[in-house]
């Protein structure tokens, strides 16, 4: 008798939910733990349906949980991972974390009396606080993760980034015989324009550009800074026509921009190569190798202009 | 490394053990989950801490790997590892008896994987008297992140350890998985006083 008035001592004060149902779900026995948190008086629950007093659990899920553990007769979890909280309950951080309800990890028991099993004990414990700094260090982990794909000045992806976006990408084009075209920038006179206004100026260049150039590509468009000012965009499914279009609203948008740098005004233009994926291109390193030859033609023409590598293709075979 | 290494009788009851609860894990699951299960002969050997890696390598492709813990009285005490590939899990649901809106792709692995280690676990139990008790199941990693990875940023704090491999199959859901025992060099020397116990009893 005193060990059993002992058991039923600490069952009260444990910090723990428990909770007992018979076998038709009915709630034999509830904790303190659970009276608190549920605000619900003992008398006011036992004997009562269990999807009465929680109308909030999943009925169906939970009913074949249940049977798992009587068939079986072994025990079943159900971790605040998968699933945040089984019962809608307060928890003890209200103040100091964002979590409406109190992520629980739940354990299902069997109970097996003379006949068998004859009730299922759930013990509910409280993985708020687990849940919280698991939620901070996801956060940090996916911080990481973009700070090792953008490049910092500008915020477009970085060199490496890029390059793996571009070899899936080209795989991807090869494999099923699908368009990819590629462009590539660089900004004309950068090195005189960071000897007048200073690196402060020439990064303020960049940083705007960047942002403008952004505005301009479609969310699928992978835009990334290659080196110093030269930039490089991945254009899935787009053929030659379509990138050309691209590439000279990219050209126009920077010769018609001002860029204000303390009380300057700015004037940068630009030179672009486009190539578009085909037979010759065994690798993605040649298409890069396409669309910067492309680039070089645009400079040695002249500078702020579009220029494209299959131009040059043809010229060269025709001659 | 051979202080604790099974004799040919330790090794047969072992196996029988283990066969005789693969039978009638088989027969509950079947029941359970209405379809037949097969578990397939497993393999039992010792596998040291600095093999682990290469041992389980071959489950690189793994899409999931849960961990279970087990502890039970007389020191008996192990983890469990499920191994999932990647096209197992299309009908998990189906097979355990939910609606796929009803669980994460996730929960129906756990939920299976703690289905699987405690029914055979319960009956290997009660053919030696004893009691098994579980932690709940974890993932050891998932698509999101590789399971090599996992145990080679682990330097472990135990040499040996004794490995048990067995094959579930549900051939109406073309479903197989592994699960692996492993069971630690402290408790490998009180499983074999059981082991032993019960070789003296016959």
């Amino acid at each position: 008798m005193k060990d059993s008035t002992f058991c039923h001592t600490i069952a009260e004060r444990i910090n723990t939910g428990v909770l007992v149902l018979d076998i038709e779900y009915n709630i034999v026995e509830f904790n303190r733990f659970m009276q608190v948190h549920a605000h619900k008086k003992q008398e006011d629950v036992v004997g009562k349906s269990v999807f009465e007093v929680f109308p909030e659990l999943p009925r169906r899920w939970f009913e074949r949980k249940l049977a798992s553990v009587i068939q079986l007769n072994s025990p079943s979890f159900c971790s605040w991972e998968q699933r945040h909280h089984l019962f809608e309950l307060p928890h003890t951080r209200p103040i100091t974390t964002d979590s409406k309800y109190m992520a629980q990890n739940c354990t299902f028991m069997p109970i097996v009396g003379e006949q068998g099993i004859s009730h299922v004990c759930i013990l509910i414990e409280d993985a708020t606080d687990v849940a919280h700094y698991q939620g901070k260090l996801n956060h940090v982990l996916d911080e990481l993760a973009r700070a090792n794909r953008i490049d910092g000045l500008t915020q477009v992806f970085n060199r490496k980034h890029w390059e793996e976006c571009l070899d899936k990408e080209f795989s991807r084009a090869r494999r099923y015989g699908h368009n990819v075209a590629l462009i590539m920038f660089d900004l004309d006179h950068f090195k005189k324009l960071n000897d007048t206004y200073g690196h402060q100026g020439g990064d303020k260049v960049l940083v705007d550009t960047a942002a403008r150039i952004k505005s301009l590509l479609r969310l699928c468009d992978q835009f990334g800074r290659y080196g110093g000012e030269e930039f490089a965009i991945i254009l899935p499914e787009t053929d030659l026509n379509g990138a050309l279009d691209v590439a000279e609203r990219i050209r126009s948008s920077i010769a018609s921009t001002v860029i204000n740098f303390q009380g300057s005004a700015i004037k940068v233009s630009t030179s672009v190569g486009v190539s578009v994926i085909d037979s010759s291109h065994q690798r993605y390193e040649d298409l890069i190798s396409s669309a910067d030859y492309a680039l070089y033609q645009a400079k040695k023409l002249g500078r702020n202009r579009v220029a494209n590598s299959h131009d040059f293709a043809t010229d060269a075979a025709l001659c | 490394m051979t202080h604790f290494n099974l004799n040919e009788d330790q090794q047969d009851c072992l196996q029988e053990l283990i066969n005789v609860a693969m039978g009638q894990a088989s027969d509950q699951l079947a029941r359970y989950l209405d379809t037949f299960v097969y578990l397939k002969v497993p393999s039992i050997e010792q596998v040291s801490s600095s093999q682990i890696s290469d041992t389980l390598k071959v489950e690189e492709s793994a899409a999931a790997v849960v961990s279970q813990g087990f502890f039970g009285y007389e020191g008996i005490r192990g983890e469990a590892l499920l191994v999932y590939q990647p096209k197992d899990s299309d009908r998990l649901a189906d097979l355990l008896g939910y609606e796929p809106d009803e669980l994460s792709v996730e929960e129906q692995i756990i939920d299976l994987s703690s289905i699987l280690t405690t029914t055979f676990l319960n009956v290997f139990a009660s053919q030696i008297d004893n009691q098994m008790s579980y932690s709940a199941p974890r993932f050891l990693s998932s698509a999101a992140s590789n399971f090599s990875d996992h145990i080679e940023q682990h330097t472990f704090n135990w040499d040996l350890a004794l490995k048990v491999k067995i094959t579930y199959q549900v051939t109406d859901y073309s479903f197989n998985c592994d699960m692996i025992l492993l069971i630690p060099e402290s408790a490998i020397v009180n499983i074999t006083q059981v082991i032993d116990r019960i070789l003296e009893e016959f």
